[in-house]
């Protein structure tokens, strides 16, 4: 008698158009990690088992993506979750150990919830073959099967409610691993998996729609809140790692072809913009030593290549055309846009909340680039440009930004993502980019050459004087950006919002935690170390199970 | 065939005169006690292995100690069942016994250990092996009274009120076994557990067998610690010197506990569907329980015995499940416990060998002044934790999907929540003890000696490639003929009564 089933089924993993566009895109970046680590991650120890656990890393990833099999799926998806925690563990800052335990709680946590939605789905169909699989919502089982699955997907892209591992980590991990991993190879993933469980696996419905909807919004608006009023660096940046899931979220949430399109474009352009981003933030960490706002400034004259990329990437995470974070968040807009012809007034909500998080975006990271790279310097100090190993991945970065943007139609969607999606996508409005960088361009020629031609290279830098007095709040007398949107927390509603988010009563783990050392009190208590007790519950126990035994009798 | 009847009371006697060298001999010579045990422990090792392979060409084998005729004679009865858990607790025997070599030089006379050790071992492996109820009450004594004087082997204050604490309350559950065995005796008019199931079977369910089921159940659960009889462990099996509280966690609460329990209740009473969902509530209880109670430890070993407790749930949680995917997912869960958690143990008595201390808030960044034990703990606890793709997973995965299957989806969330308390518990002894920066006092700590480091490495090894059991080909010898027994319920008395002839 065979008494496992044959959870495996024959075809353990598959390659289509989907896990082959993701599978380039997780070497390109994995290569990118490996070069720029060789240039930030001199002179640390264990570099052995650092590379070693990346190389891992790849192979598990690679594994997700190409997996038919849910199970082996799982394997290589909950491994990957304890490469992050070992990964993260070479960041060497105080808390570093604590955020590492952090992420991985959460992120192991759901992949235990996604065995349970594994072990529903073999319930229900009896096969874990991703190809065989195609389940209606038409029992709860199922309802929950999904919930359950979507949960490990929103917890390795860093959606809400399980996001909050990623600004920490985003801080205390060393950046190479946080470009890696959160921002680009976790969003890959969890994005891939939340689109597979979402077009191949499950039937979706307008209700569950509407779920990923929701928790996109609200990702996209809460994360970005968040983000303009933090003052270090790399957390900002890993609030808008979580943030701009939110659109890829929304993308797929919507249901229609151009939507589900823009979501995974977007995915790909946030790997690029946003490993961009936080590799130039790491090039200023190693010559400054510092993330913290307030001590940066005035950098661009010193790490022009950096300036350059961080800006270009900037412009890319808020929206700005020709870049490509403009190209695929416009996708989203048409997607949700094509959702009103379904009925229903709920559209104008997510199309705000898209919208407005774009704005917000580009407002924090205006506060960013005059913080750290414009303004004021902090000391004088001789701050010379990061070595090549790490300029040559961010510069990489950033012309992908711009070519993924401007030509949009013709490289990425065209080669790449529609090809994969097995979809007919219909463009409502493409935008023609092709007019508009040529009309750009002009612009900053022109304003280059009057740049030059004008008096604006003659300047002349003096001290800051401010009618002889002394600050008392800024004693090196500068202005350094950091304070920008203080004033949102102070706008009524705001203001109590924010004073719970200090409070970490968003944080699922902080919660979970509170709970569960609740409950661990009451027991605590209850063993009090006295025989006689102990023997007590023995008798109760067993009287208990006396009635209930002979319950069933007479 | 004959032959293959005769390594059966080997089990027995190669343990009883292994302690009886040792004491008779050892006292003098330093390095004897040393060599007995790893001697006995492995030869142990190789005849339980061998076991399987005689189980498997031969079906279930009976020896009559004596010569004396079955139902009249004590039997010893071999079966899938017992052969899988004499490997378990064989195999996890030799391996502490190669640890103990360096980790009890902490320690004067070796050799009462070594006796007490053997003993111990010999009461387990009697209980696994025989095939008589009485036979099995006093193995039971055997294995449980050596350990209460293990468990107080240190002789310190706290060490001695775990083991009066310990020895109360095992009393007492012994003797509601004892209790039972005297209704069950009284009934049938028979000790031996094939005769038994099939008188049994004849009268078909009544008040007795109700009754006395509960006290097994109580009796039993006391020494699996099941929740709510389970108090007495947190304080028992970290009192242990090291390999004992290995030993204690890994093996003797299954052996004694979970293995007569299953035995009694599935092959000789007939599990009845009231008692199967006690079961599964016990064991949820248990899984949920103990991890709540574990999490919030600072004690290392204190926290790895209440996850013992949890973790005894799931192998309950599967069993009691009924179904085979359950069974098999139980008593995987069973062994890989055992490897995983004696690791643990071993790992959290290494610490203590080098630094002295086993409160996680006085450890940190020990990963690097003790790879091999930082390594190895990461395993085990990934093990526990259920990541994959280190055994434990394996068997969770398997118990999940069991639990959902047999359409009681409200366990198998426990279980899965129980999965997450387990990480995150984990997670922090490997934050406190391992990971972090180091403290300047543990400047000067060196790694373990080299016995402790292969016994460590060797258990590692096998949770990573733990999952290999599951390979078809693999799984039908080992665990899949161990669960056979416990499906075929009380058609093991045919089988037995069937060999005999």
């Amino acid at each position: 008698m065979n008494l496992v089933p044959d959870l495996l089924g024959k075809a353990l993993f598959k390659v289509d158009g989907m896990s082959v566009f993701i599978g380039i895109f997780i070497v390109f970046f994995s290569l990118l990690t490996i070069v720029y680590s060789l240039g930030f991650m001199k002179k640390r120890k264990g570099l052995g088992h650092y590379y070693l656990y990346i190389v891992l890393t790849i192979v598990a990833s690679l594994g997700v993506v190409f997996a038919n099999n849910l199970i082996i799926l799982m394997i290589f998806w909950g491994f990957l979750g304890l490469l992050l925690y070992l990964l993260i563990d070479f960041g060497g800052k105080e808390r570093t150990s604590y955020t590492a335990k952090k992420a991985f709680i959460i992120i192991g946590g759901t992949d235990a919830f996604m065995l349970l939605g594994l072990a529903f789905i073999w319930h229900l169909n009896g096969s874990l073959n991703i190809d065989k699989l195609s389940i209606a919502f038409n029992t709860r089982l199922a309802v929950l099967a999904y919930l359950c699955l979507a949960a490990g997907a929103f917890a390795k892209a860093g959606a809400m409610p399980f996001h909050t591992w990623v600004p920490d980590t985003a801080e205390d991990a060393p950046t190479p691993v946080t470009a890696f991993l959160p921002a680009s190879l976790d969003k890959l993933l969890g994005i891939y998996f939340l689109a597979r469980i979402s077009l191949d696996v499950f039937q979706m419905d307008p209700a569950m729609n509407r779920v990923l909807l929701i928790v996109g919004s609200v990702t996209i608006i809460a994360a970005v809140m968040m983000a303009l009023v933090q003052h270090d660096l790399k957390r900002l940046l890993g609030y808008h790692a979580v943030s701009q899931v939110g659109y890829m979220v929304l993308g797929i949430g919507t249901g229609v072809p151009i939507g589900i399109a823009g979501g995974i474009f977007h995915m790909l352009n946030h790997a690029i913009y946003k490993s961009c981003l936080f590799l130039s933030g790491g090039a200023v960490e190693k010559k400054t030593g510092t993330t913290d706002l307030s001590k940066l400034g005035g950098l661009a004259k010193f790490m022009p290549i950096t300036f350059i990329t961080f800006l270009i990437a900037s412009f890319a995470i808020s929206g700005v055309p020709p870049f490509n974070g403009f190209a695929s968040k416009w996708m989203v807009y048409q997607g949700i846009i094509e959702t009103a012809k379904a009925g229903g007034r709920l559209w104008i909500v997510w199309l705000v909340a898209a919208m407005f998080g774009s704005a917000l975006t580009l407002a924090s990271f205006m506060k960013l680039i005059h913080a750290v790279f414009l303004g004021q310097p902090a000391k004088n100090r001789k701050i010379t440009e990061v070595g090549p190993a790490m300029w040559i991945p961010t510069v990489l970065l950033a012309s992908l930004c711009v070519i993924f943007g401007v030509f949009a139609l013709a490289i990425p969607l065209k080669m790449l993502i529609l090809p994969s999606l097995n979809m007919n996508v219909v463009f409502t409005g493409f935008w023609g980019s092709g007019l508009a960088t040529i009309l750009l361009i002009v612009g900053i020629i022109i304003g280059f050459i009057i740049y030059l031609l004008g008096t604006a290279t003659k300047t002349r830098q003096t001290e800051i004087f401010v009618g002889g007095e002394t600050l008392k709040d800024n004693p090196d007398m500068r202005v350094s950006g950091t304070e920008f949107y203080n004033t949102v927390s102070d706008i009524g509603i705001l203001k109590f919002i924010y004073k719970m988010a200090e409070k970490k009563l968003f944080d699922i783990y902080e919660v979970g935690k509170s709970i569960t050392f609740g409950f661990n009190g009451i027991l605590r208590y209850v063993h009090n170390g006295i025989l006689p007790t102990y023997l007590a519950w023995c008798l109760l126990g067993m009287i208990i199970l006396f009635y209930i035994l002979f319950k069933h009798i007479w | 065939m004959t032959g293959a009847v005769n390594i059966i009371p080997f089990f027995v006697v190669i343990p009883l005169a292994g302690a009886f060298l040792t004491a008779l001999l050892a006292k003098k010579i330093k390095w004897l006690p040393d060599i007995i045990g790893s001697v006995t422990t492995l030869a142990l090792l190789a005849i339980s292995i061998l076991s399987i392979f005689k189980v498997n060409a031969y079906g279930a084998l009976v020896y009559s100690v004596g010569g004396w005729k079955l139902p009249i004679g004590i039997a010893m009865v071999l079966d899938g069942f017992s052969s899988f858990v004499l490997v378990t607790v064989n195999l996890i025997a030799f391996i502490v016994g190669i640890y103990a070599v360096n980790y009890m030089e902490r320690f004067t006379s070796k050799w009462k250990f070594y006796t007490l050790f053997l003993l111990m071992l010999a009461g387990m492996n009697g209980v696994v092996i025989t095939g008589d109820l009485f036979n099995l009450f006093v193995f039971l004594e055997i294995a449980s009274v050596a350990s209460y004087a293990l468990v107080a082997f240190g002789t310190e204050k706290h060490e001695l009120e775990a083991a009066f604490k310990y020895a109360a309350m095992s009393t007492v559950g012994s003797l509601f076994v004892l209790l039972g065995i005297a209704f069950l005796y009284s009934f049938t008019s028979t000790l031996n557990m094939a005769d038994m199931a099939r008188v049994l079977t004849q009268k078909g369910a009544n008040n007795i067998t109700v009754m006395v089921s509960v006290l097994f159940i109580m009796g039993f659960g006391l020494k699996a610690a099941l929740v709510p009889f389970h108090a007495w462990l947190p304080d028992a099996h970290p009192s242990a010197p090291a390999p004992i509280s290995a030993m204690l966690s890994g093996v003797l609460i299954k052996s004694l506990g979970i293995y007569a329990l299953c035995r009694i209740i599935y092959n000789v009473i007939g599990i009845t569907a009231p008692v199967a969902s006690a079961l599964l509530v016990l064991g949820t209880l248990s899984m949920v329980v103990g991890v709540f109670l574990a999490i919030g430890q600072w004690d290392l070993k204190r926290l790895l015995a209440y996850h013992s407790i949890s973790q005894i749930g799931y192998v309950i949680l599967g069993i009691a499940l009924g179904t085979p995917l359950g069974i098999f997912g139980g008593l995987f869960h069973l062994f890989n416990h055992s490897v995983f958690k004696s690791l643990l143990f071993l790992n959290s008595g290494a610490v203590e060998y080098s630094t002295g201390t086993r409160d996680l808030k006085k450890m940190g960044g020990l990963m690097g002044k003790m790879p091999v034990t930082g390594g190895t703990n990461l395993v085990a606890s990934m093990s526990i934790a259920g990541i994959p793709p280190f055994n434990g997973f394996w068997s969770k995965l398997i118990i999940i999907i069991a639990a959902v299957q047999a359409g009681k989806p409200w366990f198998a969330f426990w279980a899965v929540l129980a999965s997450l308390l387990t990480l995150a518990s984990f997670t922090k002894v490997m934050k406190y003890a391992f990971f972090g920066t180091l403290k300047e006092k543990w400047n000067k700590v060196k790694e373990v000696p080299v016995f402790m480091k292969v016994s460590m490495l060797a258990l590692a090894l096998i949770c990573v490639i733990g999952g290999a059991l599951l390979i078809s080909g693999v799984n039908e010898g080992f665990l899949g003929s161990a669960s056979n027994v416990l499906i075929e319920g009380t058609g093991y008395a045919k089988v037995i009564l069937g060999s005999v002839k």
